[in-house]
Formats: structure tokens, sequence, C-alpha cells
């Protein structure tokens, strides 16, 4: 066990280059979005049903989600951005001919309603991917607020040396709230 | 007009698991070798215990030639081929031994005389219909020195079942004799793999931990495993695992004679009038060159090595290099379009905390694989190996099934997430697969790369022996999960249907004829005698195990064979 212990540590030593900031590539670090005001607005009323704020604490627009999914469609996921819209604007258009009301300003049962027929069609699954990202995926990019997300599942975060206590089934790790790329919660 | 380079002894295509490990007995050997690579060399500082870097968007990689060429599939050569949308390898020095699991096998002494051994124990009819299946055409023993050599020189990790004979059941026992330990102990026990363990015990089954081309323990400089758990798709960031980039290209480049040409694409070989290989034409950075050799060792994936014979077009060969028999392309079969694949998973009452580790840090049973059990009337042969890991990352946790227990999404999907995303666990199911008739590669007449060049087209039919197998070995599966306390199980899947694939084997087989083989058992071609080709498209059988260290120990016979005979060859 101690010399266990011992490896663990020195691999940690080793590895203190580890992800310098420098590394941050300028993609990932942009702000750059890909939704109007009114399109993150539909968007964030969508995941707000998927993932609700509720006892257990927040929800995927609490958590970040929608930023997520912003940032991805005006970068690494561009090629998916007008199918992207295209199903928001058909979810507004849903909800304009069957209560001539903005998605957004539905009551939660009327969006759950709405959303139940949509459910698994590919806008839909697609959505629920991303928003799935979004709540899960490293704070870096721009989801997962102050970790909101790892602790909801008890995800312990990433560690760059894991002792063989951390393996452990009886006494799950602590919660390291630690970003890969380094910025401490 | 390309460019002419100088002449050099052998020219590699392809630096990644096999060339990356031919070239030390080579430029051990005194030869001078050019390692063309279309990768280039990525800096460790890179490797991130990021999903969205390694899983999400497959980002360790430093070439998008693998992603311009990928494959297309289809059924059958009624339908219409559909590309792929992932590239299943990756172009680096070290390719796709950067990124991979590590599991470091060596396949079963039944894996190369398949047919014979069906044959005797269960009758000629036992062989699948429509199979096209033949012994190799090398044995489990004449390979054994090799795969102690690449144990030791690139460094694995595991416990022998079989040394010279002598049995110990915490290893694997159903593997052929070994002439020695492995170099290291296996990776650490977790609780998990331990009630694993205890569960297959249980069954009556000997569970072992796999082999893996993973530090244990510091070795030879390097470090051993950190246990992060973001090994799958991504790069060690401490050069525990051993690529052979951290490993034999290294060694060899301290020879002085490999030199690496990064960063570049061969977009053929070159044939003259003698039908003998004259070296290869690459593009890098848009210039065109032309390396000559004395020997051309292709040693890139399954599907670029069938491309790239099937482009090399010549007077002496007009339908692709190697191919005036017409096997180029034939007995191609993959891993995972015959079989459930991941399809059974289970969920646990309790936490199962396998965050971390490590896809090699498993729990493996292997009394369902190969000839380990009596096939008598079960209409099949072959099995898989059954398996379980240890390394989840968020976004695929709790990207779960319910399995029935709660919606996909809403409040209730969320508080059955909080409590169940660590409680899952999905199995490794590999089945021994076997080359058909109706499954083959060839050029795609209508996807073509912005060179203009086809790509690799794979025409996938059923199979009779494959589908029983992953059914078998599923409920197998099921019952090792019930018995270690699962409260649900997702029931095995019939097979997921033809896709590009990492266990791709094939197109270029091995074997004593030239009417259904390309390379003789050196892995040289049985119509270009100074053209080798290394990788698992030269395989003949799959295993129900990871191809890796089956690949490196014939890339390095080859490479010995070639150096043995330098003059005949060369």
């Amino acid at each position: 066990m101690k010399r266990d212990k011992d490896i663990s540590r020195r691999t940690v030593l080793a590895s203190t280059a580890f992800v310098p900031i420098a590394a941050l590539t300028a993609s990932a670090q942009s702000a750059a979005t890909a939704l109007s005001a009114e399109q993150l607005k539909t968007l964030e009323a969508f995941i707000d049903r998927l993932c609700p704020k509720d006892d257990i604490g927040p929800g995927a627009v609490e958590i970040g989600a929608a930023i997520y999914i912003d940032r991805v469609l005006a970068g690494p996921n561009a090629a998916e951005k007008s199918a992207f819209l295209d199903g928001l604007a058909n979810v507004e258009s849903l909800a304009r001919s069957a209560h001539n009301m903005s998605f957004a300003e539905l009551s939660p049962t009327l969006r759950d309603q709405l959303l139940t027929r949509l459910e698994n069609t590919p806008f839909f699954n697609r959505v629920r991917r991303l928003t799935l990202e979004g709540m899960f995926s490293d704070p870096y990019y721009g989801g997962n607020r102050n970790f909101a997300g790892w602790d909801l599942i008890r995800y312990p975060g990433p560690r760059l040396a894991v002792a063989p206590e951390d393996q452990k089934m009886s006494t799950p790790p602590k919660p390291y709230r630690r970003s890969a790329y380094g910025n401490k919660a | 007009m390309a460019i002419r380079l100088k002449p050099v002894d052998v020219a590699v295509v392809g630096l990644g698991a096999a060339g990356g490990v031919a070239v030390l007995p080579l430029t051990r050997a005194g030869l001078k070798v050019a390692g063309i690579e279309a990768g280039t060399w990525i800096d460790i500082h890179t490797f991130k215990p990021d999903e969205i870097y390694n899983n999400v968007r497959s980002l360790v990689t430093t070439s998008d030639k693998a992603k311009r060429e990928i494959p297309t599939f289809r059924r059958t050569d009624r339908d219409r081929a559909v590309q792929g949308t992932n590239a299943p390898m990756m172009n680096a020095i070290g390719g796709t031994s950067i990124h991979y699991h590590a599991q470091s096998w060596r396949y079963s002494p039944w894996d190369f005389r398949v047919r014979t051994a069906s044959i005797q124990r269960y009758g000629a009819n036992s062989i699948p219909k429509g199979s096209s299946l033949e012994d190799w055409p090398v044995a489990y023993d004449e390979l054994e020195d090799f795969y102690d050599r690449v144990e030791y020189e690139i460094g694995v990790s595991g416990r022998a079942g079989n040394i010279m004979g002598k049995i110990d059941p915490r290893g694997n026992v159903y593997e052929g004799p070994r002439r020695r330990d492995f170099p290291m102990p296996p990776l650490r026990d977790t609780d998990f793999t331990d009630m694993m363990a205890a569960a297959a015990r249980k069954q009556g089954w000997k569970p072992f931990r796999g082999p893996a081309a993973i530090n244990s323990q510091p070795y030879q400089g390097r470090p051993g495993c950190a246990y992060h758990g973001y090994c799958d798709r991504g790069g060690c960031h401490i050069n525990a695992k051993n690529s052979t980039a951290v490993t034999t290209i290294p060694e060899a480049l301290k020879t002085k004679n490999l030199k690496i040409f990064d960063k570049a694409q061969v977009t053929r070989i070159e044939t003259d009038a003698n039908a003998k290989v004259t070296g290869v034409t690459y593009i890098r950075e848009r210039r065109e060159y032309f390396q000559p050799a004395k020997v051309v060792l292709v040693a890139s994936y399954t599907y670029e090595n069938v491309r790239l014979l099937f482009l090399s077009k010549s007077k002496a060969y007009p339908g692709g290099l190697s191919n005036n028999h017409g096997q180029v392309g034939r007995h191609y079969f993959g891993h995972w379009d015959a079989q459930a694949g991941t399809g059974v998973s289970a969920l646990f009452p309790f936490d199962l905390n396998i965050w971390y580790g490590a896809i090699a840090q498993n729990c493996t049973v292997e009394e369902f694989a190969d000839d380990n059990f009596d096939h008598t009337g079960l209409g099949f042969i072959g099995g898989a190996t059954i398996q379980v890991n240890t390394e989840k990352h968020p976004i695929g946790a709790a990207a779960m099934s319910t399995y029935g227990r709660a919606p996909a999404w809403g409040s209730k999907w969320k508080a059955f997430v909080r409590e169940n995303a660590g409680r899952w666990v999905s199995s490794y199911i590999q089945c021994n697969t076997f080359p058909y008739e109706n499954t083959y590669l060839d050029l795609d007449p209508d996807t073509k790369d912005p060179l203009g060049d086809p790509v690799c087209r794979i025409t996938s039919g059923t199979k009779d022996s494959e589908p029983k197998q992953a059914v078998y070995t599923g409920q197998k599966m099921e019952a090792w999960f019930r018995a270690a306390g699962a409260v649900e199980v997702t029931e095995a899947r019939t097979p997921p249907g033809p896709s590009t694939t990492t266990h791709a084997f094939g197109g270029t087989r091995m074997g004593a004829d030239p009417e259904t083989n390309v390379v003789d058992q050196f892995g040289f071609s049985h119509e270009a005698p100074n053209l080798g080709i290394l990788g698992a498209s030269t395989f003949g059988t799959s295993g129900a195990r990871n191809p890796t260290l089956t690949v490196q120990a014939l890339a390095w016979r080859t490479a010995e064979h070639l150096v043995k005979n330098w003059k005949s060859i060369g």
C-alpha cells in the first residue's frame, strides 16, 4: 500500500507540467455564440424541461448547458448549426400553432406536452445529448457551472493520479472540483 | 514531377503499432530505414483528462488523413454504401498505440488453427457456412519467441497462467505456454474487479487480470500507471502507456539508421517492369516526393493497407498491387459488425466507483472463448472473451439507459441519474470472428478523398457463426452480472450491422496458398517479392481478444525474416 502511494505521488510530481495555461486553445476559450437572444430563450425553455431545477438542485439551465450548446454551435459543431436552428424554429412554430404563444412563455406542463410529441425525433435526441455534454463536461467548455453537473452524479472530478483508496467502493473519493485546465473552483 | 529522394534500404509506410515495432530490428541490423508517417509527434502536454477532447471530439490525433478517407459500408453488393462518421484510426508517430486501450493479448494456440481443430473435434460440418476460413501458416509456438520479445521491449504487465506448461490459476489458464512471466505484474486490483472476480469464481470460472502494455510499476525509465481514467481514446500524460512513440521508435532512432518523414501521406507504391516494388510516392505539404527503396513494408491500418494496394495499379498489377490473384480485399472481417459488442450492461444497487482506472484494468473470463468449452450441438464454433473494466466518464455515465425504471428526461430522470450514474457498468465482449465470402473490401465508386482517390468500401454480409456466439456469451455475461448482485441487466443483443471498426482484420490475408492469400507466412507478398505487409490485415482469424500484440509480434517476425534474407529479398 505504502509503495503504491509513493508511486502515485511520484507520478504527480512527474506530471506537474500537465496542461499549462498556455495550452488553452483559442476556439475553446472563445465566447463566440451561435444563437440569437430569442433562440437562446427557446433552447433554455427546452432544456429546462429535460433537467429542471428542483428540490435536488440546479437544472440544466442553471448548470450552464445552454451556454455550452451556444458555444459549440459557433465553433466545433458549426456544421450542425443550421439544422439545429431549424429544429428550434420548429419547436417555436409548434408552440405558436398550438397555443398562439412563444414556447418559452408556455407553462412547464404545456412545454412537457409539446416535448413529449417530439420525443425520439432526431432533434430531440440531439438536444438531449448536447444538454448532457453541457451539464457533465469540463467547466472549461462553458457548462457544468460550479461543478454542479459532476456533483449531481457524484463524479469526483479528474485527478492526475489516483491512489488505490480512490478506487474503493466502500469509501467514495472526495470530490476534487478542478478543471483539467487548471482553474480551481 | 515528384522530388526524388536518396534511396534507402527499407521504406516503412506508417509508424504506428506495427511499423513502429518493425523499424527496431531493421535498424539494429544496420539497414537504412525511411519511416513515412502521415501524422507527426504529439506533445504529451496536449493529453488531457477531458472527455470532450478525447471521446466526444476525438482530438488525440495530429493529422486529418484518417478523417479524409473514412471508409463507406453496406450490407450486400446490391446496397449503396454510406460513409462512416468516425475515423476508426488516427495518424501520428506511434499511431493508434497512443490512444488505444493497450490490452496486449497473445492469441491462443487455437486461433491459429481454427479450421483443422474444429474439423478434428466436431467434423467438417462445423466450419461456418459461407466462410473462407483457413489455418494460419504460422503456429502459436513459432510466434511465442516474438511475443516474448515485444512484451519485454515495450513492457507488458500481466500474470502468467501457463509458463512452459506450469499452470497458475491466478493467470489465464487458457493461454498458450510462455517461456517466462510478464516483465511486470498486472495492473492493480480494485474493489470492483475483486467483486466481479469473486462472482466469476462462484460460477466455477477462473477470472484473471488481462495483460496490458501499461506499466504497473516503473519500467525502462517511465513511471507506473496513474489510473486517472482517461486512457480510452486518450494519450498518456505520464508515458505509462507503452505506445511505440515512447518505446521502439526512440530506440530505433538511437541507431541513427531511422529517418522519419512525418506529415507525409503515401499515395502510391511504385512498381517496375519485373513486378518488383521500387519505392513509394508521398505528398508532404502539397509537394510530391518519391522515396526509392529496395523493400517496402506497408504498415498502415487495415483499410489503408488494402486501399493503398488497390490504388497502386501498374502494368505488372493492373487490378492493384499484389492483386493478380484477386485476393486483395477478400477475407475481411471485423470484431464489431459480427457480434453483440457492448450490448450487455448492468445496474447495481450500490456505487461501483469505477470512475478512475483504465479499460485495461479489468476482470476477464475466457471459459467461453475459442474452443475452451464443448460446442457439440451448439451450431457454432468459437465464442467470446467476456470482460468488465474500470474507467467511466461523466457524460457517458449520465447518458445511461434508465433500464425501464425512469423516463429519459424530467425531474424523475434527474433523480434517477443522481442515484445511478455511478452504479452501472457495461461489458466488453469480443467474439472469435471469421472471414466470409460475402464480406470484403474494395474501392468505393462514388466517395473520394480530396485528392480524388476513392475511399475504401466495406461490404459486410450476414454471418453464420458469430451471431450465435454473441447471444451465447451475452447470456454468460448476464449470468455473471446477476451473480455479482446486479438488479438490472440489458439483454444480449443481435449484431449491430456493418460499420468501420478499430478491430478490422483481413484484406491482405496471410497463407501458404497464393490462390487464396496475399502474403506468405512471413508477411511478404506472394506476387511482389520485395513488398511486405504488416498489421491485422494479414490475419486469418480475429481471436476473441485485442489484436495489437499479435500485430507487433508478426511485425517483428517479418522484420527479422527480412534481415536474415536481405540478400535474396533486398
